[in-house]
């Protein structure tokens, strides 16, 4: 029994894999413009920075840049934790 | 350690130069490429540039995580300050019909938060690697 559970497992993976393969087969490769274009016309009227790429990341997506400082907060944390050895640091 | 006399040399001639180029790319983050993260990094490199030319550190570590602690707690607290004035949170804090020189003024302190952060964050890890490396 033991034996075929692993199998009908394997069998599942299988199949779910080759549907998400099926899909991304399926679609057709091309870019999806919707985003660009309300970047392009209202972007720099609702964050007022002349840079596309700072409008995004300090305004559209402020929450994944708060996110990206707070894992390096967290890396250091964790470096310093293993490297130093030092009880008082933390 | 003591390094070679022209790397000494040549990291005294780009060290002031790097600092402002890094100062420069935090400022300009929203006009032109460039960033908080860019400039951040380039400014914690002047920190290693300042190690071989004095072979010492000039902030103890302690210290420095303690700073990459308060500016961590600034961070939310000035991206959650758009919720008191716009009732929308991640956002620019001023409303969109003030001007433009002036909403540019949050984009210009969130660049130079995230620069501080992430120059503070490399610093250190520069620190523990240095004395890694010396043990």
């Amino acid at each position: 029994m033991k034996k075929w559970k692993g199998f009908i497992v394997a069998g599942v993976i299988i199949i779910l894999l080759g549907q998400v393969m099926f899909h991304i087969y399926k679609d057709p490769l091309d870019y999806n413009p919707e985003s660009k274009d309300y970047y392009i016309e209202y972007g720099l009227e609702e964050t007022s920075s002349k840079n596309l790429v700072t409008a995004i990341y300090l305004d559209y997506r402020l929450f994944d840049s708060f996110f990206e400082a707070s894992l390096l907060l967290i890396a250091v944390a964790g470096i310093a934790f293993m490297g130093v050895k030092d009880e008082d640091l933390l | 350690m003591r390094y070679s006399k022209i790397l000494i040399t040549v990291s005294r001639i780009i060290l002031p130069f790097l600092i402002m180029f890094g100062l420069y790319i935090i400022v300009n983050g929203d006009s032109s490429v460039g960033g908080g993260f860019q400039g951040g990094v380039i400014m914690s490199t002047s920190y290693l540039l300042y190690y071989f030319i004095t072979g010492n550190h000039p902030f103890s570590l302690t210290k420095m995580l303690k700073i990459d602690k308060f500016l961590f707690l600034a961070l939310p607290l000035v991206i959650c300050a758009s919720f008191v004035t716009r009732a929308e949170l991640f956002t620019n804090v001023f409303p969109l019909d003030v001007s433009y020189e002036v909403r540019r003024l949050y984009l210009l302190v969130l660049n130079l938060l995230i620069g501080a952060k992430v120059a503070v964050g490399f610093v250190s890890l520069f620190y523990i690697f240095i004395e890694e490396g010396n043990n």
